[in-house]
């Protein structure tokens, strides 16, 4: 009956009216592109875009091999400190009660001579070490490398992109590594973020060449240690202590630089150029870095010693997005729409001018009004323009940009 | 390499000054544009891209690093995720380093140990906010006291929001994270 109805309705009944409505119904479901499943998903796609060619982008190891010892002589000793484990009744009540804690000291120093090579090179390759510091090449730091500042009784071991603050890294840190004493080797601390002038250059904190063994003191200072000094508003830089192995000793007397260095220029730096000179005699092989960001004490570094104006930056945020304008914007109001095509600066301004018009340059500013929208507007007021008295006394809105 | 997404600029004020004095000291030679590549240096700052994630995905795709934990038959292992990099931070009682102190490799000791040595490896990697969307089922079980060691050893399982600047037409500006200080 219903459908009978319908299609009397439809065909007999306001016949053209119908068909424009019915028109304009959507009817049915139409899949543009392939069905999910078949067709890519977004995920896939990005994939594929940053897909690199083998051929053309591999990556080199320029650092010495991970040294593998015999698999089952190793497997053996394991399982006899595995079986005495077991046995050890007192070590089984701890677990069982939930009360074993570790020696985390002991756990790090075990990591340290097992897996910890391949882990701190994932870890640099996050921070983007590598990339900067050698472009295509990376290395595995097979030796480890144990560096601390001291300030007062506090130390401040530098790991793996830790935070140390510059105050806390003014001296000199102390270093240690194992190493035979008849080897060569030398150390380098670079800031591969805080370049002033060339963006993918480096400043040379503090080189040490033809170490001996691991005598810090008795190896040569080609660069004296500067502290790191991050400008304001440029958050958090890295500096990278490398090491490397010599295989002969090494003249490095254009990298000399006598005193404390303090012409920023002649710190500019290239690690990827210094190895590439020096490759053939020098293997990296050993990594830490930490982190650093501007603190209080760096005003008068760079007033007393670098002798310049400390520099702040501020963060270079992209412009919001605005359509373009069009000829009737339909159903906005023209204050707002208007303002979004102006300078703002110019709007900064004008809302100065009106806050300066009424403030004493003298006398005490009165006190502000606990209800600021509880007064009147004298005389007559447009409705936008009240809307915005408003906002400007709540405080809503472009006032903010002038505070 | 040039890292639009970290660049900093001069106030304008400071450019004008520099120009003045360049010629009398050699440090002061300091380009307008400064460019920081540290990758990381933008998550600190709390302003790096983080992904939303779209309507219809599952929650849990919003976060620079996340913490993970599996479970196999005799080990456990925990790390953490970065949305771009992968994993990051690894620790499992199959590492030879953990498996020589400890007594089972998935018992509730073995839990609690992981979770210092994996947070004491993600202080060390300047890790201290990580996401996580482990929910465990008892408050006492073995994962609740996993996190409760992470926890405990200083890391804090939440990630602060993305900043976003405020767009003039805003009606509040919100507090740059930066220029607050401790």
């Amino acid at each position: 009956m219903a459908c009978t109805l319908w299609n009397i309705c439809k065909n007999n009944i306001n016949g053209p009216f119908n068909s424009v409505w019915c028109g304009s119904v959507r009817c049915g479901h139409h899949l543009r592109g392939k069905p999910p499943g078949i067709a890519k998903s977004l995920e896939e796609k990005l994939l594929e875009k940053k897909k690199k060619d083998p051929v053309l982008s591999f990556r080199v190891d320029i650092g010495f091999p991970i040294v593998l010892s015999s698999r089952s002589k190793k497997l053996d000793e394991r399982l006899k400190v595995l079986k005495e484990q077991r046995k050890n009744t007192q070590l089984e009540k701890l677990a069982r009660t939930k009360s074993l804690l570790v020696d985390l000291n002991k756990v790090r120093q075990e990591w340290l001579t097992t897996c910890a090579s391949s882990h701190i090179k994932e870890r640099a390759d996050h921070f983007g070490i590598f990339e900067h510091l050698y472009g295509d090449a990376y290395f595995h730091p097979t030796v480890p490398l144990n560096v601390s500042y001291t300030q007062g009784d506090i130390e401040h071991p530098v790991f793996f992109g830790n935070t140390i603050k510059p105050k806390d890294a003014q001296s000199k840190p102390e270093i240690s590594y194992e190493s035979d004493s008849k080897t060569l080797w030398s150390l380098i601390l670079t800031n591969p973020d805080g370049h002033f002038t060339e963006h993918n250059k480096e400043y040379v904190h503090w080189f040490l060449g033809n170490i001996p063994g691991n005598k810090i003191s008795s190896g040569e200072t080609l660069i004296d240690y500067l502290q790191p000094f991050p400008p304001k508003g440029t958050g958090f830089h890295r500096l990278v202590f490398v090491l490397y192995k010599q295989n002969q000793k090494i003249d490095f007397t254009n990298y000399k630089k006598n005193g404390k260095c303090l012409n920023l220029s002649e710190r500019t730096f290239s690690t990827y150029e210094f190895y590439k000179k020096f490759q053939d005699d020098l293997t990296p092989a050993g990594l830490a870095f930490f982190q650093s960001d501007w603190d209080s004490s760096l005003k008068e570094f760079y007033h007393n010693i670098l002798e310049i104006k400390e520099p702040v930056f501020e963060y270079d945020f992209p412009d919001p997005y605005i359509r373009k304008q069009e000829w009737f914007p339909l159903r906005k109001p023209f204050n707002l729409y208007m303002d979004k095509y102006r300078d703002p600066k110019e709007i900064n301004k004008e809302f100065l001018q009106r806050k300066l018009k009424n403030s004493h340059p003298f006398k005490t500013p009165p006190p502000p009004v606990p209800y600021p929208n509880a007064q009147n507007f004298s005389g007559y007021i447009p409705s936008w323009l009240k809307l915005e008295k408003t906002k400007s006394r709540l405080g809503w809105g472009r006032i903010n940009d002038i505070k | 390499m040039i890292n639009l997404r970290s660049c900093t600029r001069l106030a304008n004020r400071i450019v004008q000054e520099t120009r003045n004095a360049s010629t009398k000291v050699q440090n002061s030679e300091i380009s307008p544009i400064f460019t920081n590549r540290n990758p990381r240096n933008l998550e600190k700052l709390r302003i790096a891209y983080k992904p939303d994630g779209y309507h219809v995905d599952a929650p849990g795709k919003c976060y620079w690093h996340k913490l993970h934990l599996t479970k196999s038959e005799r080990y456990v292992s925990a790390y953490i995720e970065h949305f771009e990099n992968g994993a990051v931070v690894k620790a499992s009682t199959s590492e030879w380093a953990l498996k020589k102190f400890l007594y089972r490799y998935n018992d509730t000791s073995a839990y609690i140990n992981l979770g210092r040595v994996l947070a004491q490896r993600c202080l060390e990697s300047g890790l201290a906010e990580i996401r996580c969307d482990i929910k465990p089922r008892n408050s006492d079980g073995k994962v609740a006291l996993f996190l409760k060691a992470v926890q405990d050893s200083g890391i804090k399982l939440e990630e602060a929001t993305q900043y976003k600047p405020a767009r003039p037409w805003d009606q509040y500006r919100q507090e740059k994270p930066w220029e607050v200080t401790e």
